[in-house]
Parts: structure tokens; C-alpha cells; sequence
């Protein structure tokens, strides 16, 4: 019956995969699409930005206690991020949808009337994309309760991962018909954002390592053991090193980098949210 | 001690804040409270809304046990409640009441994360402790919350509003629990937390707990 005071700082056990699936199909159709505009790619992009978004919101449905009660997260936008989030990828599919559409012949007749119009939606869809790469950060800060996550960096790191995961997506699928986008930009940009995220993860990492007990604790788990063992190699060598490594010196192999990216990706948010260790009790 | 609303509303114009003092040197962990709140509220197997934590210190032969009573402390400042995406999980204006709705309830989760005194809980099935077929006090008990949505202590809020403590305080042999209303300082609790050394949990998150361990 007894249990014991919580001296062994006990991480968070409540999401796991599933939500680090959701994150990583959500941040990197969001990320898909502020590539999607910012390169002018294909319509085809655009579209497969918004599927990933839809799938991450399925998974999520998947992970939720009472699925069929999922309209109720739209009711706390002023408090919750989650509600935040679901309100951003709402607007983000809607829009999306509403903005890429036109480009296919037989939804045509949805193009707007004029061109602010669909600069506008653009606007919407672009704005809602930001924030469904962004919104997963600020839905960890929010727990006082895991130091590791209570940090304003988090949701800056969230959304330059999802576009690096974007990047490498790209690179993933490019040999499959992305002839005419401007792949050189793509590919330096990629390498930018690989290096960006690997300077912001040792900043999150060095400023979480003096930010007390718990944190300490997750720097170590990131550093130790089966968690280690997945963040140094997973996360850093394979997500990141491997690929800029390709990216620099043997160009050709993009595809191979790209895949990486995103096996990367996925378990850098798997990563996050293992290590996550709550404040230990008082007396310890 | 008086606990229905009238009575307490007589005293001062505040609502009240329920709240509770727990005496660790009175304290023997002998599990009595964990029991009675098992009893009172039905709670599935695995689930505790209330435990006492204990640790042992010390080597011998100086060695001794210590206890730690714990259970949700009705925070003033939750920080379950902001990151709750439906309004679930809320903070009942007219006595301070830290609660949820489990028809509004979406099993998400942010809540259980949130608190940073593990206090949240999800029961994934409505399985009793003899597996499927319930007992009849199990079939009872479980209307009271809902599988896959979060649940919690809820300080007996059934036995407030009939002007009874909560299961758990009412059980303890040694007193160590007692409840009562923060907002009146003249109760039990408000004279106790005056007078003894005391610390609030984790109290620098900014929680403001409405839970004193009394040292």
C-alpha cells in the first residue's frame, strides 16, 4: 500500500509515441506549407502539407480518452494552447484547402475573385501555419510541473525543427517530380536550418542543465542510458550530422539525407517528451 | 466543524477556500486515510486520490520513517485548469473548489501533466478489483466518474454540501488532517497555520495550494 516519496525524479509517462506522431506529422505539414510559400512550389506540396496536418489530428483523435468529445477543444482559446492549436490547424486546413485549390482544373471554380483575395487567404493559411509548428511548443511550456518544458525556447525549437523536418521532406521527394522547384535554395536553406536547430538544442540543453533538480535530470536521461542512446544517435547523428553531411559534400545523395531528416525528427519530439521529469515532492 | 455553504457564508461575506492542514509529526502512516478515501469515493484498482508517501532517513541506529500525506490541493492558482482545452477541469467560484466535468472531460491529458503534484488520473477501463464483473459495491461506486477521463480528489465535495468533512480527515486516528475554511481566520486551520511552522508544497510554481504540511 505504501509508496514511496518520489526521491527517484519520475518522468512523465502520460504521452508517448502517439503524441510525438502527432507532433511530427503536424509540425512538419506546417512546416511543408511555409516552404510551399516561400519557394512557390508545387500545388501538390501544398496539398500534402495539409494531409499531414489532417493525419496528425487523427492520431491525436486516436490518442484522446473520449475521441467523440473532441469538438469541446475548440471552447478554451484564451486559456489553453491545446484549444490554441486546434483553432490554428482548423483555420490552417480551411485556408490551405481554400488557397491551393484553385491550382487543380476541376476545383478551379474556387478561385478567389480577385488577387488580395487570395493574398489574404494566403495571409490566413500561412500565419495558421506558423502557429501549427509553433502551438506544440507553448502546449509543453505550459506545465510548471516539467521544468524541462517550462522554457520560451521550446516553441522556438519546435518551429525551426518542423521546418528543418519540412527541408527534409523535401529532399525526400524531390526526385519524384519537384523538377522545377529551386532545389539548390532548398538544400542550403535545409543545411541552415540544420545547423540553426543543432546551436538552439545545445542552447535549450546548456540553459535547462542549470534550471534545477528536474531539469538536470533530463539532460542526463538525454544523455544516459536506452533515451541517450536514442537522442545522440537518432536525434543528433542521424537527424542532423548525417544529413549535413550529405548536404554539403555528396549533394547527389539527397534523398538518403532527407529520410534522415525525418527519422530524426520524429524522435527528437519522442525524445522531448520522454524526458520530461516532473518537480520532485517537498522533503526530498 | 460546520462545512455547508450557509454556514460558512454566515460568518464572513467570502466564499469560502476549502483547505487542509496536515501535521507531519502527528502523522503514522497507517494508511487509514488512503482507505477511507477508497471507500468513500470507489475509486478503481491502482488509483489513489489520496496516499501517504512515506521514505525512510536517516541509518541505524538513528534511522526513522517519515510520511507525506498527499492529494490534489485545491491550488488557488491550478495550473491544471488554465491548460484544460474544454473547461473540464475548473475552479468553482462559490467555494474555491478545484473540480471537473467528466462529460466535458476529453481525456487529453494536459491537466494530468500540468500538476505538478501527480494528483491527476485516468482510469483507461471500468475493470473492479476482481476483474470484469464488478462487485455491487463497485457497480455503485464507478457511477461516479467516467473511464478515460480524468479524475481526481475533490475534497468530498458530496459530504460538504451535506456539512460533513471529508472521509479522510473524519477517519485519521491521530488528527493529523484537519480541514477547514482558509478564508476564515478564525478556524482550526487558519489558527493552526498561524501558529506552527508550516510550508505550502512546491508553493515557488506559484500554485498557492490550499494544502499546509505542518512541520
Amino acid at each position: 500500500m505504501a509508496h514511496e516519496f518520489n526521491m527517484k525524479l519520475t518522468p512523465q509517462e502520460e504521452w508517448s509515441w502517439l503524441l510525438a506522431v502527432d507532433l511530427f506529422l503536424g509540425g512538419m505539414g506546417g512546416g511543408l506549407f511555409l516552404l510551399f510559400l516561400i519557394f512557390n512550389l508545387s500545388p501538390s506540396i501544398a496539398v500534402l502539407s495539409l494531409g499531414l496536418v489532417a493525419l496528425g489530428a487523427v492520431v491525436l483523435m486516436v490518442e484522446l480518452g473520449r475521441p467523440l468529445r473532441a469538438w469541446r477543444a475548440l471552447c478554451k482559446p484564451f486559456s489553453s494552447w491545446i484549444s490554441r492549436g486546434v483553432i490554428f490547424v482548423t483555420l490552417f486546413i480551411v485556408f490551405g484547402a481554400l488557397y491551393s485549390a484553385p491550382a487543380f482544373d476541376s476545383l478551379s471554380w474556387l478561385a478567389p475573385g480577385s488577387d488580395t483575395a487570395r493574398r489574404t487567404i494566403g495571409v490566413v493559411a500561412g500565419i495558421s501555419a506558423l502557429f501549427v509548428t509553433l502551438y506544440p511548443g507553448f502546449v509543453l511550456a505550459a506545465s510548471p510541473s516539467i521544468p524541462f518544458w517550462n522554457s520560451p525556447l521550446l516553441p522556438v525549437l519546435f518551429s525551426f525543427h518542423s521546418l528543418m523536418v519540412a527541408s527534409g521532406l523535401i529532399f525526400l521527394i524531390a526526385p519524384l517530380g519537384l523538377e522545377s522547384a529551386d532545389l539548390r535554395s532548398i538544400s542550403f536553406l535545409g543545411g541552415i536550418l540544420i545547423v540553426v536547430n543543432f546551436v538552439l538544442g545545445a542552447m535549450y540543453l546548456a540553459t535547462s542543465k542549470g534550471s534545477g533538480l528536474a531539469s538536470k535530470e533530463a539532460v542526463r536521461r538525454l544523455n544516459e542510458g536506452s533515451l541517450g542512446w536514442t537522442f545522440k544517435v537518432g536525434v543528433i547523428l542521424v537527424g542532423m550530422i548525417v544529413p549535413l553531411a550529405v548536404v554539403l559534400w555528396t549533394p547527389s545523395a539527397m534523398a538518403l539525407a532527407g529520410l534522415f531528416i525525418l527519422i530524426g525528427g520524429l524522435l527528437f519530439r519522442y525524445c522531448v517528451l520522454k524526458a520530461g521529469v516532473y518537480v520532485p515532492f517537498p522533503l526530498t | 466543524m460546520a462545512t455547508s455553504e450557509k454556514a460558512v457564508a454566515s460568518k464572513n461575506g467570502k466564499a469560502p477556500r476549502w483547505g487542509m492542514a496536515v501535521d507531519l509529526k502527528r502523522c503514522v502512516g497507517c494508511q487509514s486515510c488512503t482507505l477511507a478515501c477508497k471507500a468513500e469515493n470507489g475509486t478503481p484498482p491502482g488509483i489513489f486520490w489520496m496516499r501517504v508517501l512515506e521514505k525512510e532517513e536517516g541509518s541505524y541506529p538513528q534511522a526513522r520513517k517519515v510520511f507525506l500525506p498527499i492529494r490534489c490541493n485545491h491550488c488557488s492558482e491550478p495550473p491544471c485548469v488554465p491548460v484544460c482545452p474544454t473547461g473540464a477541469s475548473y475552479k468553482r467560484k462559490r467555494d474555491n473548489l478545484v473540480l471537473i466535468n467528466q462529460d466535458k472531460c476529453i481525456g487529453c491529458r494536459a491537466c494530468v501533466v500540468a500538476c505538478p503534484y501527480q494528483v491527476r488520473f485516468i482510469a483507461e477501463d471500468s475493470k473492479g478489483y476482481y476483474g470484469e464483473e464488478l462487485t455491487p459495491y463497485e457497480a455503485e461506486s464507478y457511477k461516479k466518474w467516467q473511464p478515460r477521463t480524468v479524475q481526481k480528489c475533490t475534497f468530498c465535495v458530496d459530504r460538504l454540501e451535506t456539512g460533513r468533512e471529508p472521509a479522510c480527515v473524519q477517519t485519521c486516528p491521530t488528527r493529523a488532517l484537519v480541514f477547514g475554511n482558509l478564508n476564515d481566520l478564525e478556524s482550526e486551520i487558519c489558527k493552526l497555520v498561524r501558529q506552527r511552522a508550516h510550508f505550502q508544497p512546491r508553493a515557488e510554481l506559484g500554485t498557492d495550494p490550499s494544502l499546509y504540511y505542518l512541520t
